[in-house]
């Protein structure tokens, strides 16, 4: 079964990334590659990386949808709209900023949603659970160690990915 | 670029070369190796133009390439021993590929395509720090891996490249493309050695920096990048000219400049070890790279060619570009020769 799972991911994998590299436009190229992204982390997943699995598919694969949209909406436009520029876009704006400061307050004051309030139960969220033989996974291992001695390791590859996204951006601004 | 963006992008650049150079897990070699290949894109694409941008694409496609096979150098060599320490690069398999992949960031021979071609495609600017500062982190973890290189691989290609770094830049009018087969020969020069002194690979990277530097500087003064244009530098700074000639002589290796001191004591250093055929070869083949050299001093300094009248008498204006670091790295690239016995302290 897993040798089938893994076969037919595999050739989505590599059908995905023939798709991305003859590519008729770089939107469609995107939609391969996140294609075969994904399917890579189901290939990760069957190899028992559940958790490496999980976490490349929302961290790469949600930020370079991010960046993709980002940058895709920046080559449309040379000179973005903001907020400020257009009348009916700042009011419609404020509107919003109005009215979800109005929903607070009937929230808060009017103590409609006794969950919002009573919240405070945050310890069941933060007890680690290690199955039955109780001892904890390569995984959460690895993740518990790059927190604690591994810290600069975090730092490093938080810097490359805040500046690849700059990167990013200047290159596919243009001018 | 803005300069918020440009000082971002040379601090990933320089600190990617310093991870890579202070590192001793080939993971983190690996992460520092990807933030210097991302932050030197947009310097190659500082200027947009379709050119640059194919510069900037091949080089990212090589160095990607080049990243992916460290990787799995790295991966196959934790698979046999067990560990990602860089010293302990045991497995003849891994070795091979990682030097596959240093030297395919170096540009070595088989993999020396992308080097003219990108050089060729970017800015002086962009070329010098593509020549110089890009080399440092390949060289140093090759020289922290050397004891366990394969060594006929190594020195295979490095006489590939000072033949092709020598051959390649004589039908050459570019002079970006010249300086890109100069880096070419010099890498070759710089790892031929290695196997036997690598204080000599990094006493050879010592020298070829600041001259390429003052080379580029020159160029810059100018933004000189055809040996037509170089021909017209007597009639805008006459002294220029003696200045590129010397400089490229030393570039050349002739005594008494400074470039003659790495190729003499990496010859000697071969004859000692008794390598006397591959040693004969380097400098015969350097000789291809004196010519195109001397070819350069020849059009700039010793003759005119032929233009229109209006062309030989130009008006002079006050030059506005920064020479200040110029004098001094004409003398470390030109002069340094005498302190040639200060080379025992490198050992």
């Amino acid at each position: 079964m897993m040798v089938y799972i893994v076969s037919i991911l595999s050739i989505i994998f590599v059908v995905g990334f023939v798709g991305f590299s003859s590519k008729p436009s770089p939107i469609y190229g995107g939609v391969g590659l996140f294609a075969s992204g994904g399917v890579g982390c189901g290939i990760v997943v069957s190899f028992n990386g559940s958790f490496l699995g999980l976490m490349v598919f929302l961290i790469y694969l949600g930020g370079m949808l991010v960046v993709f949209g980002y940058t895709t909406a920046m080559a449309t436009e040379q000179y973005p709209e903001a907020w400020v520029s257009n009348m009916v876009v700042l009011g419609s704006f404020v509107v919003g900023l109005l009215m979800e400061f109005l929903l607070v307050l009937y929230v808060l004051v009017g103590e409609e949603l006794k969950v919002v309030f009573e919240f405070n139960e945050i310890g069941d969220w933060a007890i680690y659970d290690t199955g039955d033989s109780g001892v904890f996974t390569k995984e959460s291992m690895g993740v518990a160690a790059l927190y604690s001695y591994g810290n600069w390791l975090v730092v490093v590859t938080g810097w490359s990915l805040l500046i690849g996204v700059v990167i990013i951006l200047e290159i596919t601004r243009g001018n | 670029m803005n300069p918020l963006t440009l000082s971002l992008v040379l601090t990933t650049m320089i600190s990617g070369t310093l991870i890579v150079m202070t590192s001793s897990h080939w993971f983190m070699i690996w992460v520092g190796f990807e933030m210097n290949m991302l932050a030197i894109i947009p310097l190659l694409t500082k200027e947009h133009n379709p050119r640059s941008t194919e510069a900037a694409t091949k080089y990212f496609l090589t160095q990607a390439t080049a990243s992916m096979l460290l990787m799995m150098a790295a991966i196959t060599n934790l698979l046999y021993t067990g560990h990602w320490s860089i010293m302990k690069l045991i497995n003849p398999t891994a070795s091979i590929m990682m030097t596959m992949a240093l030297t395919m960031k170096l540009g070595l021979s088989p993999f020396h395509f992308w080097v003219p071609e990108v050089t060729q495609g970017i800015p002086l600017m962009s070329g010098l720090i593509l020549l110089t500062w890009q080399k440092l982190a390949p060289l140093s973890v090759l020289y922290m891996i050397m004891p366990l290189i394969n060594m006929n691989i190594l020195l295979i290609m490095s006489l590939m490249s000072i033949a092709i770094g020598g051959w390649g830049g004589l039908n050459q009018t570019q002079l970006r493309k010249i300086m890109a087969y100069s880096s070419i020969a010099h890498m070759g020069w710089m790892l031929a050695v290695l196997a036997y002194n690598p204080t000599m690979t990094l006493l050879n990277l010592y020298l070829y920096i600041p001259m390429t530097i003052t080379t580029f500087m020159l160029l810059m003064i100018n933004s000189t990048t055809t040996t037509t244009s170089l021909s017209h530098t007597y009639n805008k700074l006459p002294l220029i000219t003696t200045l590129i000639l010397i400089t490229m002589l030393s570039l050349g290796g002739l005594p008494p400049l400074t470039g003659f001191l790495p190729k003499w004591a990496i010859i000697q250093e071969m004859t000692k070890n008794s390598s006397i055929i591959m040693p004969t070869l380097m400098a015969l083949l350097a000789l291809l790279n004196l010519y195109f050299y001397t070819r350069i001093t020849y059009t700039t300094s010793l003759t005119m060619f032929p233009t229109a009248n209006n062309m030989k008498i130009k008006w002079q204006f006050k030059n506005s570009k920064q020479t200040m670091s110029l004098p001094l790295m004409i003398t470390i690239s030109t002069l340094t020769l005498p302190l040639a016995p200060m080379m025992m302290i490198l050992d």
